[in-house]
This record gives structure tokens, sequence and C-alpha cells, in this order.
């Protein structure tokens, strides 16, 4: 089928998620056909981004600076911590405007079928946070999956004289009882609460 | 709930095939080998998110063709629901009123088909794998989150067999140990729930079926034994005793994934003991049971087919099984000889054999 350079560039593209070997054909085929100005400014984008980005040497968040934002702001609340998977997870809380404390990414959720057990994780690094910090409250806010549950799990029984919390799990809104697990059922009616708040 | 019209492209042996069905159903004739398996096959396929033949999808396409495609209208709830299902190598999308379904669960909350099977006998008397599946079809038709239950219970069984395969830390395995122990509690119960249900009416309709003579007791077997007080304490207690033998066979050696269930007739093991007959309408029972607590659950009456089933059994049994049929439920029932129906009121559909 393609050969040489093109060949080469869809086996790169392949690597995307939700790439499967059609879409990389397609979108190989869409790049060369690009005007070439607009093609390279794709490709420069990349470059530089990939280059410009590390993962915060505090929190692991994706960052223009050795010290992200988040870690060098002097407004945020050193007492909160809140743990997410990954940076997405950052930008979608600070998208809600309720939090203003700090963040720590853990880069990856427990999963043996993927071989991350805690040493892939970054727990090690958020032991050490943990003891040198002021921090009074670690939020995990992972998602409720097999693995998020086990890492939440992981962490609560590894960390000592630190308040640890997570999201509660709940009726969505718009949801229905008849149609909801009763996993997540239970954990609602555990944690209901007042009409009035 | 019924079906009224089925669209099939490149579905098996059917290269172009559309039909209508009016609400009683239909006798579906013709000589073996023409597709009437394959037509019931297609109008299941909505009620379960695959056929109830394979789970190779690839299997149902057309010889020589690319994509299959079913398309059906099933009347519910006083509405007309449009299903689609387009599948080629690749992937495929079931589709209800045009919209994309996110999960096979989504089928089993709306469409209830009993499928009566000549392989049925095999729930009596094969292996225990094939009882799981039917426990776990005939739960997940009547229990509304079985199926997602049940998935995350699969999910943390390979998570914690990976584990197992690996030199772990102990504080990390001990995580997986309590998920793994939630979830497989929540199956189990959720299936001896259902077995409630199910025991004594199968004990009726099979003393009916009988000729009031055999008593039949349904038992849930489990992987661990039961000398505690609650399943609970049997199942963490055996957990520990195992952790010695998993850490060497690298797998989790009890669970619902292991858990049978068996049928006594006159307190012997229907599986071991009962005659071909005895098994045969067992099979039949169990299968009316299933659409039973269904119906009581206060769903309407799911579409009943019968897959040439009931020509083995004598005349009695045949009458005894038919007088249970209440009225209401749509029926198929495929069959090469339709005079052995002719009582039976059902429109004729006629399958000839396709030339390619
Ligand atoms: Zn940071």
């Amino acid at each position: 089928m393609f050969s040489g350079l093109l060949e080469e560039l869809v086996q790169n593209l392949k690597k995307l998620p939700g790439i499967g070997t059609k879409s990389a054909e397609r979108l190989a085929m869409f790049i060369v056909n690009m005007e070439k100005e607009k093609a390279h400014e794709l490709a420069d984008s990349i470059k530089e981004t990939v280059d410009s980005y590390t993962n915060c040497i505090v929190c692991n968040v994706l960052s223009e600076n050795e010290i992200c934002e988040f870690c060098g702001a002097l407004n945020r609340d050193e007492h909160l911590l809140c743990v997410v998977e990954n940076t997405q997870d950052v930008y979608l809380i600070e998208k809600m405007h309720e939090f203003n404390g700090k963040y720590f990414v853990l880069g990856n959720l427990l999963s043996p079928i993927d071989g991350i057990g805690p040493q892939q994780i970054y727990f090690s690094k958020l032991k050490e946070l943990v003891k040198s910090a002021k921090i009074k409250e670690i939020i995990l806010a992972l998602n409720p999956s097999a693995e998020g549950e086990s890492t939440i799990n992981f962490i609560a029984s590894q960390l000592e004289n630190v308040e640890i919390t997570r999201l509660s799990v709940g009726l969505p809104f718009g949801g229905d009882i008849e149609y909801t697990s009763s996993m997540t059922l239970s954990s609602a009616f555990k944690r209901r609460f007042s009409v009035t708040e | 709930m019924e079906i009224s019209s089925l669209k099939l492209k490149n579905y098996r042996n059917f290269a172009d095939y559309e039909i209508n069905f009016n609400s009683v159903g239909a006798l579906i004739s013709g000589k073996n080998g023409v597709g009437k398996t394959n037509l019931l096959e297609a109008i299941a396929y909505f009620a379960f998110g695959k056929s109830f033949n394979t789970n190779q999808d690839e299997e149902l396409i057309n010889f020589s063709k690319a994509f299959f495609h079913i398309s059906a209208k099933f009347n519910l709830k006083n509405r007309v629901y449009q299903f689609d299902v387009g599948c080629d190598k690749n992937r495929k999308n079931i589709k209800i009123d045009g919209k994309n379904i996110s999960k096979i669960s989504e089928l089993y909350q709306f469409l209830k088909i009993i499928y009566f099977s000549p392989n049925d006998i095999r729930i009596i008397d094969g292996s225990p794998s094939l009882r799981r599946i039917f426990i776990n079809q005939a739960t997940a038709q009547y229990s509304f989150n079985y199926l997602d239950s049940l998935r995350r219970y699969k999910h943390i069984l390979k998570q914690r067999n990976s584990i197992l395969k690996t030199n772990f830390d102990t504080s990390e395995k001990k995580i997986w140990d309590q998920q793994f122990f939630k979830s497989a509690i929540e199956i189990i119960k959720i299936r001896i729930d259902y077995l409630q249900k199910f025991s004594p009416i199968l004990a009726e309709k099979y003393f009916q079926i009988s000729g009031e003579r055999e008593k039949l007791k349904t038992k849930y077997l489990f992987s661990f034994p039961q000398k505690l007080e609650s399943i609970e304490e049997n199942f963490s207690e055996q957990m520990k005793k195992n952790e010695h033998q998993e850490k060497i066979q690298q797998r989790s050696l009890i669970g619902p994934h292991l858990d049978d269930i068996d049928f006594e007739i006159d307190d012997k093991s229907a599986r071991k003991y009962a005659s071909q007959g005895q098994k045969r309408s067992l099979a039949i029972a169990v299968r009316f049971v299933q659409a039973d607590l269904i119906l009581k659950k206060g769903n309407e009456p799911p579409i009943l087919m019968f897959d040439d089933v009931l020509a083995d059994l004598d005349r009695d049994r045949v009458g005894e099984i038919i007088q249970m049929l209440e009225k209401n439920h749509q029926i198929f029932i495929a069959t090469p000889n339709a005079t052995i129906y002719q009582n039976y009121e059902l429109p004729i559909v006629k399958l000839e054999g396709f030339s390619e």
C-alpha cells in the first residue's frame, strides 16, 4: 500500500489513541495534500509543545514551567490536596471553580492487567509530599472504576496522619432510580444529605 | 412486546429479506437448512446484543460479503421502536431509534425474548459453564443491573488473576481481594435472589408436566463450603484458606465464575440420573419459568421462540406445554413439520431454499 516516508507517517499516526490504520492513512493523505505552510505549522506546533511541556516537579501536572501554575500560586489553600489521575482531570476540576487547593497527578491507576502497580504510579512521591507539606486533607478525585476504587483504597491504607476523602458516588442528575445500579444506589443512600443543604 | 417487521441484509443465508409479522407471531416452516433458526437468531439479536449461537459476529456475515445489517420494528409500551444493528469485520453498531446504545444492558432492559433451543437440554446435563450462561442470562433479563455488575466482576477477576501471576506486594493484593470479595458477593446474592423466585415456580410447572408425579428442586452450588452462617463469612474464610494454593495456581479458585446450579428430580441430580424425556421437558419448563418471572415482574409478555423443540416430546407433554402458553405472548415456532401445530392458529411463513 503506502511506502517510504508516507508509511512511516501512517505508523506514527496510529500511535494516537482511537486511530486505526484506515484513519491513519486518511490523515496522512490529508496532511501531505495540505498547503505546505499549514502542514509545517502543524509539525512545528507539535514539536514546540512537546519540547516546552514537562511534568511539574512537585505535582506532575503538565506545565510549561518546572513548577506549575498551581504549585506556584500563592493564593491557593495548601492544606488541601486533590489527587487525580491525569492533567486533564485537573482542568476539569478547575472549570467548575469550586476547588482552590493544590493538585497531585498520579499518572495512572493501579491495574495489574497492564502491569501497573504502586511503583508505576507516583505513589512514593505522593507519600513524601504528604510528609513534608502542610496538607490536612487529601481528596481522592479518581474514577469509581475497579482500578480507581483499588487506587483509592490503596492510598487510603498507606497514608497516615492526614484526613482522606473521596468524591461521593451517587445518582446522576436526570437519572432514574429504577435504572441505577445497586452499588450506586447504596452509595447514594449511605451518603444522603439534608434537603435544606 | 412484539416484533412487527424485520429486514435482513447479508445475514447468514439471507442476502436481502423482508418480512412483516402480526401480533400472534408465526409458524416458520421449511426444509432443514433453509434458515429457520437464522431467522429466529436475527430477531433475538436485539434482545441479547449478539447471536444466541455464536460470539463471533463475523460468522453471521453472508459468505463473501463485507457486512450484515438487521433492522426491526418492535412494539412495546404502546410505542414503536426502531432497532438496527450493522456489523462489519471491525465493528458493530446497535441503535435504538437511530441512537447508538452505549452498553448491551440497555437492550436487556428493553427487549425480552425467550429462545427455546434444541440444545437447552444441555442446561440440564451439560458442563457447569452452560448452566452459568443460563443463570447469567436469565438473571440479567430479570434484574436491571445484573449485567453491569457481572461485567465489573469479570473485570475485577481478571485484574486479580493478573496480580496472582506476579510477585505481588501483599498490601496491593489485599486491595484487589477486597474488591473481588465485594463484587463476588453482589453477584451471588442477585443470583440467589433470582433462584428463590425461580425455584418454586419451576417445581410447580414441572409437577404439572410430569403428570403430577415428580418433585423438583433447584439448588445453587457454591464453589466454596457453607459451614458458617453467612455467605460472606464462608467466602472470606475460604479465600483465606486458598491463599497459598491461589499463589501456586495463579488464579482465583472460588467465586461466582465457578458456581453452578443443580436440578434435582425426587432428590436425585437431574444432570446424572434423569432420562432424556425428563431432561427435555425440564429444559422447556426452565424456559417457561424464565418467561413467567419476566411477566410477573410487570413487564409486557416476552416473545417466545420455539426452535423445533416440541416435536420430540410425546403427545401428552406437548399438550401440557401448549396449555401453559398464555395467549398474549407473540410466538414463533420453527419446524420442518407444520402439521403438528395445526391446532395452533399461527400464520405460516414458508421459507424456500435460497440460490446464491
Ligand atoms: Zn505542580
